[in-house]
This record gives C-alpha cells, structure tokens and sequence, in this order.
C-alpha cells in the first residue's frame, strides 16, 4: 500500500516537473501545427479574413501540375544530398580515424563548411559558376577545353538542381562526418585484430566490423539529413531560387505572386503526414528499432 | 600444424626497447606459454607471431614460411583475445564460423566443425544469441571457440582466462589442456599467471624487460630456475632466499651451519671462489619434523631447530606458516596433520636434494645445476 502511494506522489511530482516543458512544446511546435491543419481549410485573405472552403485546397493542389514537379525536385535533392552526405562523412571519417601528421588539424579543418554562414558561402558558390567570371567555366573551358560552350549552370533550373545537391552535400557532409568519427573511436581495436586473424584484408575488415558498428550511427545520420532535408529552405533559396524543392514550391505558394495561405498551408500538412510516415516507415521497418 | 621459430626478434617503440634479441622455437603440436610480470614483452611477443604488431629487427618464422612480412589475414593463425573480442552484430554460430568460411571451407566442413566445437566447449544451447547476451564465461568458450574452429597452423591465446572468476579460470584452464592434448595443437599461451604456465605448458618461457629468463619443462622451470627472479616469480608462496656465508665446507647462517657438500649438485671447488652465496629453499619442500613424514635413513635432511611461528594461515589441505630465518621473513608450506600454533618453538626439516644456491650477483644465477 506504501509503496503505491509513494509511486502515485511520484508520478504527480514528474508531471509538476515536466510541466513547463510541455506548456512551451505545446505553445511552439503543437499550437502552429493544429493552426495550420486549421487554416488549410480556408480561403486566407492578407488582411486576415477567412472563408471556409473544405477540402479545396487540397484538391486545387492535387491538380496543380507544378506541385507533383516540386515533388520530382525533392525526391531527386533528398536522394543525392543524403546519399551524398552520408558516404562523404563516413570516407572523411575512416581516413580521419587513420594515424597522421596534423591530423587534429586536419580534422578540425573538415568542420568549416558546417561552420560557414550559408549567406556568404553562397556567394562564393554563385561566383564559382558564374558563366562569365567563374573558375568553373574558366576551367572547363578555357583550360581543360572540355566544351566550347560557358554554361549557366546555376540559371538553368535542371543543372541548379545538381549545384544545389552538390552545396548542400559540400555544407553538410561533417556533421555526418562528426557523428560517424565519434562513433569510429569507440570501435575495440581487437575486433580488426581479430578479423584480420580470421583472414580479412582492409576491404573485409571495414565490411565486416566498421560497417556493423556505424550501423546505428549512420541510420541516424541518414534520418536526420531525410527530416532536415525534406525542410531545408535557404540553402536552396538563396543559391538558386529557380529549383522548386517543396519548401520552395509552398513559399512561392504562400507568400509570392498570388498570395494563397491555405493552399500553403495544405501543402505543409501533406508534407507533415508525409514525413512522418517516412519516418514511420524507415524506423519500424528498415531499422527495426 | 606447424612449428614456430623466432630468431633474434627485437621490438621497440622509438627508443624503447621491449622486446630483446629473442630466440625460441615451438615444435610442431607443442604448447608453448610465455610468462612473466605484466611489461615483459610476453604479449607483444605473441602480437609478433600474429602480425598485429611489427618486427623491429630479426625473422620469425611458421613451418617453412617467412612472415615477417605477411599481414595477418595471410598467416592462417588463429587467436583468442583476452578481451574476447567477438564480433558484436554476429550471433555465436556465425562467430565461430567467421574465419571458416573466410579459408574457403565447403559446407560440409563448416557444419561438422561447428557441430565439433559447440559440442567439445557446451555452445549448443547459445547458438543464435548475440555476445551481448552472453555472460563472461561463455563470451570465453566462444572465443575459444572461433580459434579452434579454424583449421590455423598456429594457435595463439593472450592471457584468454584473466577475465574470469577462479573456479571457472580453474575449469577453463583444465578444457584448454584437454582440447590441446586432444587436438595435438601448436600453441603460444600467454599469461602471467603461473599456474596456467606450470599446469598448461609442453614448455614454458619465462621473460622480464623483453629478455627471456629461463625456457624449460614446468618442472625444469620449477626445480631448477636459473636464476633468483625465475626462482622467486614460479612457485606461490615464492621461494625463500637466505644469504649464507661460506666457511670450509660449510654454508652459515643466523645460527645453523648447512654442510654445502650434502646438496645436491654442488661443485666444491666452484663454491669456494664465493664468499656468500643466497640459499633458495620453496616453503613447499619444509616439514614439520614433529611429523616425521617419510623419514628413511636415506633421506638428506637438516633440520632448523628453535624456529619460532610467527603466523599460522590455515588453509584447509595445507598450512602456511611465517617465520623469522636469518632475520628475514620466510615462509613454510606444511602439511595439514600439523599442529604448530602461533608463538610457538618448532624445527623444520628439508630435504636438502631440493636446495638451491643461487650466486650474490644482480642476476643471483643457479650455481648448483644438475639434473631434475
């Protein structure tokens, strides 16, 4: 009996302490949520007025051809920039987990991309593949002579694509870069010796022991890009706002040319169903967690 | 199976050297175990054989074959880590059969070693669970496990019994004997516990600072060490060291005169160019002689009389005493029938076949040697 009322104060007492957290959780993140499901069944006017329109948002955009383009977009930045980030961090992090000289240097240095506010090194992108001025076009052109035509690589929305891709991956390959390093050295040196004594060469080795022990790490890694990315707006925006991810396509939706709230608020409730199905799917079934 | 030579092997890291000029040569199926005080270079040694660490100068060899500069995967050896170091994401079955499968074994021959191994080491039941789930000692079998599964010319253990509470090392330590004498297996065993050499090893080898001290049978090794550190590190309680001076013919000390003629193995005429002289006497070769054990006139005993106990340890089949020789404190291991107390006056016998004379030197080297 004693022990059921110390369990029932107990509990009464966690519930006080967790209080604050929730209230501001429920403020911050439930609040705006329930607001948009909300408001993605009206018609929303600047000045605040709002008409009751049912389902007629989500049905203009399921009929909205540049919405099923914005999602080709995505998918195709998801893949390249999660695939991308996570094999660049885990090569960075093998060879940073190898003995060298400078290497606390060297990994230190690895960290800057993630470091660099995106508003300048965007910039420095944009230079980069500038048809005129830039060292891309001056290399392939000029130097290497592999085509006779500079290209605007970043005005022509297919290849901004693959510039955006290729930023992003550049920005955000330490972060998976540190995730998976930290884990590395955590790896028992004995289990390589005792791969190596059951005759596994490096290959075998990084296959057979490596791999299994990154296993969670980079399921994390992988799932946090797939989160990030699906919402990353400015990286995009700013270096290329002619390559319509989601973010973008609803941005364009909500706040330019024709200013329609609710249609961008549906979007973003599809998205959100999306994304936690995803998550969802990938947790209960890939990882089996 | 294959034998193992090392021919002037020296390791060092920059300028420290930790293994010195080693020479050694493990028969084809002989158990080897190298031990010593933690630092003598016993496991870097080993890691040699296995290739997890370099040679700095020398060649060690395996049956015909050069390896100084074969990795590892290329050695066919198999090792048991002292930390166990099984796979963790793999369960026991697919441990064991690792580096099976890696050799290029058929089917057929990974499921009667599997079968082999799981039934000599009791993995039966543990098959499909993962080391997590395993305790100590059977994380132990399996490791065993995955290096006798292999079909390796060399078998290599670092210190595999050191995690392990007494009694299970105990048993542990009498299966490994088992297995090896079953399997007729080359093998280097490391450890520094000296049960394990004296109870496992064909031969043992006994190392300090890199440089081996003596290699013999256990009972060679035992016997007759060749120096006091071998002396003093093989045998628990470790054995007792008096100085003596040398007087005619007679070594003296405290108040006893021991005639030098009557030990076994000793060179008078060697004995007289020493001015002092330690006796080394194992506190297992005293007796109470209130017991009269196996006394016929043939033996060679003397006796210390007046001795007085300071400390009885009862240790069931036997009992330890402490007492005071020559000023220094000494040890007796006697039989259970005895009846010393505490404070009391008693004399001790020894046989003196079993006495040793080591010379004053820093090394303190064997001057009585002869036959075991």
């Amino acid at each position: 009996m004693a022990s059921s009322i110390l369990i029932k104060n107990e509990a009464r007492l966690g519930l006080k302490m967790v209080a604050p957290a929730i209230g501001i959780i429920g403020l911050l993140v439930i609040y705006p949520i329930l607001f948009n499901i909300y408001l993605s069944f009206f018609d929303v006017q600047l000045n605040g007025t709002k008409t009751f329109v049912g389902l007629d948002n989500y049905s203009d955009l399921l009929g909205n051809p540049r919405y099923y383009h914005s999602i080709g977009v995505s998918v195709i930045y998801l893949l390249g920039t999660v695939i991308g980030t996570t094999v660049l961090g885990l090569a960075a992090a093998v060879l940073m987990n190898q003995e060298f000289h400078f290497r606390n240097i060297a990994r230190g240095l690895i960290l800057l991309p993630y470091f660099a506010p995106v508003i300048s090194v965007v910039f420095g992108w944009q230079f980069i593949f500038d048809p005129v001025n830039g060292i891309y076009n001056h290399v392939v052109v000029d130097v290497l002579h592999l085509t006779d035509t500079r290209e605007n690589l970043i005005g022509n929305p297919d290849s901004a694509l693959f510039v955006v891709i290729l930023f992003d991956i550049w920005k955000h390959f330490p972060i998976a870069y540190l995730l998976l390093l930290a884990k590395l050295q955590s790896v028992p040196k004995d289990l390589y010796e005792a791969a190596a004594i059951d005759g596994q060469n490096a290959w075998g080795r990084f296959w057979h022991v490596t791999l299994p022990e990154l296993k969670f790490v980079i399921a994390t890694v992988v799932l946090l890009r797939i989160i990030w990315n699906l919402n990353r707006f400015e990286d995009v925006y700013l270096l290329a706002p002619n390559v319509e991810t989601l973010p973008i396509f609803t941005y364009y939706q909500a706040f330019a040319g024709i200013v329609d709230q609710g249609g961008a608020a549906a979007i973003s409730v599809i998205q959100l169903l999306v994304l936690v199905g995803l998550i969802w799917l990938y947790v209960r079934k890939v990882l089996k967690w | 199976m294959s034998s193992v030579i090392l021919r002037n092997v020296n390791k060092s890291y920059g300028n420290l050297p930790i293994v010195k000029n080693l020479n050694l040569e493990v028969k084809d199926g002989e158990f080897v175990v190298l031990v010593g005080p933690s630092g003598c270079g016993k496991s870097t040694t080993l890691r040699m054989v296995a290739g997890l660490e370099d040679i700095t100068q020398g060649d060690i060899q395996i049956g015909d074959r050069a390896i100084n500069d074969l990795p590892p995967h290329k050695r066919n050896i198999a090792m048991v880590f002292q930390n166990y170091a099984l796979y963790p994401h793999m369960s026991v079955r697919e441990n064991i059969v690792f580096g099976l499968k890696k050799s290029g074994a058929d089917a057929q021959t990974i499921k009667r070693k599997l079968a082999d191994v799981s039934e000599m080491l009791k993995l039966d039941d543990y098959l499909d669970r993962k080391p997590a789930d395993l305790s100590g000692g059977q994380r132990q079998r399996v490791a065993m496990g995955r290096a006798l599964a292999r079909d390796a010319d060399v078998y290599l253990f670092d210190e595999p019994l050191s995690n392990l509470d007494a009694k299970l090392r105990h048993h542990m330590r009498t299966e490994i004997a088992r297995i090896q004498h079953q399997y007729n297996m080359t093998a280097i065993y490391v450890t520094h516990d000296q049960i394990e050499a004296m109870t496992l090893g064909d031969r043992v080898v006994v190392m300090r600072d890199g440089v081996v001290e003596q290699v013999g049978t256990p009972m060679e090794i035992y016997l007759q060490p060749t120096n006091t550190f071998v002396a003093t590190f093989i045998g628990s309680p470790a054995m007792n060291l008096f100085e003596a001076k040398i007087e005619g013919e007679d070594l003296v000390f405290d108040k006893y005169r021991i005639p030098a003629s009557k030990i076994a193995n000793v060179d008078m005429h060697n004995l007289a160019s020493h001015e002092t002289v330690l006796v080394g006497i194992r506190p297992d070769f005293f007796e109470d002689s209130a017991l009269s054990l196996k006394r016929s006139p043939s033996d060679n005993l003397f006796e210390f009389n007046d001795i007085e106990v300071d400390l009885v340890e009862n240790l069931g089949f036997d009992k330890e005493i402490m007492f005071k020789l020559g000023g220094e404190d000494a040890k007796a291991r006697l039989d259970l029938r005895s009846h010393v107390q505490r404070q009391e006056n008693i004399s001790l016998s020894v046989d003196l076949n079993r006495v040793l004379l080591f010379d004053t030197s820093p090394q303190g080297m064997l001057i009585n040697a002869g036959e075991v």
